[in-house]
């Protein structure tokens, strides 16, 4: 992987101005759809499904979409990965997976720059300076997230070799699941209603919670969390490298 | 030491009729009724054995469809051997499907780069050798837009001129390309010399019976996936012309009868 060090880095960077040349706007731009929606997730539902103060609720919001947008963005285009990478992939026997990691590098400096609006958002809204620091806490969630993504992308990719209708499941999936995670609601809300366990039940929460829990609130993960979290993770990377070693060998006929 | 070595290598790929399969349609059909896109296998190559040393040039001959692309991308590590093993020591150059694709939204000094990275060049050794390929490709001021709008030709000459800038201790060519205008394939057929020349090992798949019979210094013919033949490059290339010929007869005597039966 090393070896192919500069071939990778020079294709994020194209990735990513092209992400960004494409408006006028620029990075500002594409940052534009979150934070809109925040705006008007804040106004109409930081009453209905927060505490009532909206500057927490927007924070808890813009965080949580950040990280879901994040894993979200790099299963979805990990389905096109091998498409996209087709000629080198027919002319060099490369790892698979650096194009995978092609396609969530990218998406994980997009995600980080959305975050660090977050953090400043938070800190010049809620006059809360200590977020600056918290950010060091973080590091390690995000570590985290980042192999689980590229694990999840790696697994779809190869999966849309074999069923071409991959991506458009994927994002079946994905509005489910946007809608079982507490992004725009409170995990409370739930509980309240003895519906805990559905949160429990899902992968991404504890994803989720290793960043946002450090972040909002300063404290550190609960045991729980990390466990859960870990957890997930070494499934995921597990589930990757099976399938890799699987179908590494069968994938270049079926492109 | 660059080296080859194939031992009883098959290769066995199973395709279907229709390419796509959905998954939906996978569930429906596996679960309710028998599929009607069925896998086929394809033997494209059985039992191939192949050595190779420092200084060989080894042609392959053959029909379409005799495995010899199939071997050479085996070679390259692109396939790997259903059975069998094959071993690839050297730094490997190949020139096959380099018009495939390129970043397209790029430049074409970029996309110099970003091939020559994969072939293995460093940031530090590139620099060197930039202005050769832009050179050598001839594109001048193009090189500064996106591919996007290269026509096929300059995209050939810039994906010959980029695969052939490196240094390879292996060489595997296929076919003798076609690349751009005249004077550019003028060019190109030096610059592929040169390259034969300097490369220690060299495996080409060529139709051009001459050139092979020239170059190289051992030849293999294959047939159905497997090597019907090898030694000496004019001992080979002499009896596929042979049988080429007989088929040719054989064929031509078919059609006469077919005609006689027809004027019955």
């Amino acid at each position: 992987m090393w070896k192919f060090r500069h071939f990778l880095l020079a294709l994020v960077k194209l990735d990513l101005r092209q992400r960004y040349r494409r408006s006028v706007l620029g990075i500002g731009w594409s940052l534009l759809n979150p934070i809109a929606m925040t705006i008007v997730f804040t106004v109409v539902f930081s009453n209905l499904l927060g505490n009532g103060d909206p500057i927490t609720y927007a924070a808890s919001v813009l965080t949580g979409m950040a990280v879901w947008g994040f894993l979200r963005d790099s299963a979805l285009n990990g389905c096109r990965c091998f498409v996209t990478n087709e000629a080198y992939i027919r002319q060099s026997p490369i790892p698979y997976t650096v194009y995978t990691l092609r396609t969530v590098l990218g998406q994980a400096i997009h995600s980080l720059i959305a975050l660090g609006v977050v953090v400043a958002m938070i800190a010049i809204f809620s006059g809360d300076a200590g977020v600056l620091i918290r950010v060091v806490a973080v590091v390690p969630g995000l570590l985290l997230l980042f192999l689980a993504a590229w694990a999840a992308a790696t697994i779809a990719a190869f999966a849309t070799v074999f069923f071409h209708d991959t991506q458009h499941l994927l994002e079946v999936a994905a509005q489910i699941l946007f809608f079982l995670t507490p992004i725009m609601y409170t995990r409370k809300l739930l509980d309240d209603k003895q519906l805990g366990w559905m949160v429990d039940a899902n992968p991404v929460y504890w994803l989720m919670e290793l960043t946002r829990t450090p972040l909002l609130t300063g404290s550190m993960p609960t045991l729980e969390m990390c466990v859960a979290g870990i957890g997930v993770v070494v499934a995921l990377v597990g589930l990757a490298a099976g399938t890799v070693a699987w179908l590494q060998k069968r994938v270049i006929f079926h492109l | 030491m660059p080296k080859i070595e194939v031992s009883g290598a098959s290769l066995t790929f199973t395709m279907r009729q229709n390419k796509q399969v959905s998954l939906k349609e996978y569930l429906v059909r596996g679960l309710f009724r028998r599929s009607l896109n069925p896998e086929v296998a394809i033997h494209a190559l059985s039992d191939v054995s192949l050595t190779a040393r420092d200084g060989d040039r080894i042609g392959i001959i053959g029909h379409n469809g005799a495995g010899k692309t199939t071997l050479l991308k085996l070679l390259a590590g692109i396939y790997p051997p259903t059975m069998g093993t094959c071993n690839v020591e050297g730094r490997i150059c190949s020139l096959f499907d380099i018009t495939l694709g390129f970043e397209q939204d790029a430049t074409g000094w970029e996309n110099i780069e970003y091939r020559s990275y994969l072939q293995g060049e460093s940031p530090a050794t590139l620099k060197a050798k930039m202005a050769g390929i832009g050179e050598f490709s001839e594109l001048g001021d193009f090189l500064n837009f996106p591919v996007r709008n290269y026509s096929a030709g300059m995209r050939m000459r810039l994906a010959f001129s980029i695969a052939t800038a490196a240094e390879p201790e292996i060489l595997l060519i296929d076919e003798v390309l076609a690349v751009g205008d005249m004077a550019f394939q003028m060019k190109a057929r030096a610059r592929m010399r040169e390259l034969m020349t300097a490369s220690r090992l060299m495996v080409v798949v060529s139709h051009d019976l001459n050139t092979v019979a020239d170059t190289c210094n051992r030849v293999l013919w294959m047939k159905r996936g497997k090597v019907v033949m090898e030694g000496a490059p004019h001992d080979v290339t002499d009896a596929y012309t042979q049988h080429v010929k007989q088929r040719a007869e054989m064929m031509a005597a078919r059609v006469d009868e077919a005609d006689v039966v027809k004027a019955a």
